[in-house]
């Protein structure tokens, strides 16, 4: 984090910092690579098995299914190219911002959305890592507010100290401190 | 005063072995196994209801072997009452003085410890058969889930009303710490507060008159949800009716056949049908909120709102303002037609889990009142709202007409030109003629629904207005907001319009395709004032 993040003076309302002027931080480098391997991975085994049932010497199959299988098998690979070449795009353009009373999350490539999250608002935090995300060091944030379950913020694939600094940042800030 | 008001009340509702000690574990009135008891049923039958078909089929063959149902009813019966009185015995409930403990449950051993200052909701329910013995139910909600519920089963009223004040105070308490230190201005401020018998300081805000409730029973739409739920049933029901009116002397087929009525006989008497079904249903929806706000009064105590209402089972639903996350009004069709308008007061939504609108659930609901009743009540719990003004002036911002355009050319216009090509090559006209008729009234009722949507702000509030035939108010304090998304596709951001959507701590409402300019604007005064306020949203 530059200390420019720190950085968050509010004067007047005619002054007041605009979201539509956020400094944007990356996710990690590793994040949208991984995740595009994960897809491919995913879609690969999926026309193995496909393919291994088509193939197999074992079992007859219905008619139908063998002649569905090599389509079915087909579609898989073109769509799932297309939609992990889609969500790596995705990924790509994710980024965060934390400014000195709030945290902002943006994503999308056609449908832009950006969630902004008050620090004074949060109730509590989590931090979550699954086996592939501890081996190559990202962590997913996940920050609660009394707005429910459907409306969590969280964000993904942050550099795992990045995601602890942010953490302790959240947990110290005089807010959170005031209000837990 | 206090201490002796509670120790009269333990000698009522249950004799201990030393009544002077407040810290025993105490036992409930035995009223309780009936509590228990109809709650067990109550739970059953909840699940029972997925049986209904099975036992309408084979009713017949079941009613013929009384020897096998009248035993096993007898002992689910027998069963039931050993499982409400074990209930009865192994609950335990303990306070101190800032505190209550409860150790309940046969299988599953729940031991509960609540503390006072983490009440966020008192609720009293008296249930009619609680009524002849003057025994109440009394409520705790948490700020977590909904299954974090306290209940103390049966307790003296008068005892659940004090204890229900003495929670309250507690938590007040430790609020207004910080105010103490102003005693001068506290005390002008406060009258009633600081006043010792909260009981007469009660004002009456909003009473309902039983025609009022049926006004709202005919404007709610609730007989849909019955009807949907009875449609697996339609085919016997009519059968069944027709049996009856047959043994009547009454012939539907030979009532309704063309041949020996004229068209206009017959278009009658299925018109006057029609109109008895109707009624029949519209009957059922005002039993049922007679049911749930019989009696309803809403009353202001210091800072609270209390909504007291029920015919069979009494609940008093108790909100402080400060919770009060949003106002809602809302106007149906029929209301609009009628000048009735139904007001929510919303809180937290982890509170009342159950999205249902009836007695029980935990948001405050003042059904059908006259518009002036109801700015009154915005005006009390908002002063500062100018909700009025903006309606009378209409200085909602609109959205962008592109809302109409989206939604007919890219949602309505492909599946209409589909749906016509198709019924046009197989000849079909009058589908077709049809489908184009739905396609115009949806188109209508777009342009309509664009015309509803409307935005405005003041210094503290955001403004929301939608609907369709009918019109829903929203109206929320900036600071209780707890998260904003701005949302902007690719075609939006060319025309600069974007989708705001604001989350509050009982919901979230979304403005679609607004001003980009206005939508940075809202969010960011939004995130000022929640970040500048200070104020917590609880």
């Amino acid at each position: 984090m530059s200390e420019s993040n720190f950085s968050n003076p509010i004067v007047t309302i005619e002054q007041l910092p605009t979201i539509s002027k956020l400094e944007q931080q990356p996710l990690s480098a590793k994040y949208a690579p991984i995740n595009r391997v994960i897809n491919l991975s995913l879609i690969l085994i999926v026309c193995f098995i496909a393919s291994f049932i088509y193939l197999q010497p074992f079992v007859d199959l219905p008619a139908g299914l063998q002649n569905f299988l090599p389509f079915f098998t087909w579609a898989v690979a073109l769509l799932g190219a297309l939609f992990t070449w889609f969500i790596y795009a995705g990924d790509r353009v994710k980024s965060y911002s934390l400014r000195d009373l709030d945290l902002h999350y943006s994503s999308g490539l056609f449908f832009r959305k950006v969630v902004s999250q008050p620090i004074t608002r949060i109730q509590h935090m989590e931090l979550k890592r699954g086996p592939i995300d501890r081996k190559i060091g990202i962590a997913k944030l996940q920050v609660f507010s009394a707005g429910g379950e459907m409306h969590t913020f969280e964000i993904p694939g942050l550099p795992l100290e990045i995601a602890q600094q942010i953490r302790q940042f959240i947990l110290q800030h005089k807010d959170v401190v005031k209000h837990g | 005063m206090d201490s002796r008001n509670k120790l009269s009340s333990i000698e009522n509702t249950a004799p201990t072995d030393n009544p002077h000690n407040l810290n025993n574990w105490q036992v409930l009135s035995p009223i309780a196994i009936l509590y228990f008891g109809v709650s067990v049923f109550k739970h059953l039958f909840s699940n029972i209801i997925f049986l209904i078909p099975a036992i309408a089929v084979s009713y017949k063959s079941i009613l013929e072997h009384p020897f096998i149902w009248l035993p096993g009813i007898l002992f689910a019966l027998a069963l039931l009452s050993v499982f409400a009185f074990i209930s009865f015995k192994v609950y335990r409930y303990r306070l101190t003085d800032d505190n209550i403990e409860i150790r309940s449950g046969i299988f599953n051993k729940k031991h509960l410890n609540l503390p006072f200052s983490r009440v966020q909701n008192v609720k009293i329910e008296q249930p009619i058969y609680y009524r002849f013995s003057g025994h109440a139910c009394l409520k705790l909600d948490t700020a977590g889930s909904a299954k974090n519920e306290a209940k103390l089963i049966a307790i003296k009223l008068d005892y659940a009303q004090q204890l229900k004040s003495q929670i309250q105070q507690h938590g007040q308490n430790s609020e207004a710490l910080n105010k103490q230190q102003h005693p001068t201005a506290d005390s002008n401020e406060f009258q009633s507060e600081s006043a010792p018998n909260n009981a007469t300081q009660e004002i009456v805000l909003n009473r309902r008159k039983l025609s009022d409730l049926v006004i709202h029973g005919i404007t709610s739409n609730r007989i849909w949800i019955f009807l949907g739920g009875l449609a697996p049933f339609y085919d016997r029901i009519f059968n069944y009716i027709g049996e009856g009116l047959t043994s009547l002397g009454i012939n539907l087929t030979e009532l309704f056949s063309l041949q020996s009525h004229s068209i206009l006989e017959v278009a009658l008497y299925a018109l006057s049908f029609t109109m008895l079904i109707m009624l029949l249903l519209v009957s059922f929806s005002v039993i049922g909120a007679i049911i749930s706000f019989y009696g309803y009064t809403l009353n202001k105590l210091a800072d609270k709102y209390i909504r007291r209402s029920g015919l069979f089972t009494k609940h008093e639903v108790s909100m402080s303002l400060s919770r009060l996350q949003m106002v809602v009004q809302k106007q149906d069709w029929l209301d609009v037609l009628l000048k009735r308008i139904n007001l929510y007061f919303e809180q937290s939504s982890s509170f009342g889990k159950n999205l249902d609108s009836s007695a029980s659930s935990s948001k405050i609901i003042v059904p059908s009142i006259k518009p002036q009743e109801s700015q009154a009540l915005i005006d009390d719990a908002y002063p500062e709202n100018s909700l009025k003004v903006l309606v009378i002036n209409n200085e909602f911002e609109a959205i962008s007409k592109r809302f109409i355009f989206r939604n007919i050319v890219y949602i309505f216009m492909p599946v209409w030109l589909i749906g016509l090509s198709f019924t046009l090559l197989n000849g079909k006209l009058t589908l077709a003629l049809l489908a184009s008729i739905l396609f115009v009234t949806l188109c209508g009722l777009v342009v309509l629904r664009w015309k509803r949507w409307g935005i405005a702000r003041d210094k503290n509030f955001v403004y929301l207005r939608k609907g369709l035939v009918g019109v829903d108010y929203y109206c929320f304090p900036i600071y209780k907001l707890q998260q904003i998304q701005f949302k902007q596709n690719l075609l939006m951001k060319r025309r600069l319009l974007a989708t705001v959507k604001f989350v509050l701590a009982s919901g979230s409402l979304k403005i679609p395709m607004i001003n980009e300019k206005l939508a940075y604007e809202l969010i960011d005064q939004g995130l000022y004032q929640v970040e500048s306020s200070q104020k917590s949203w609880m």
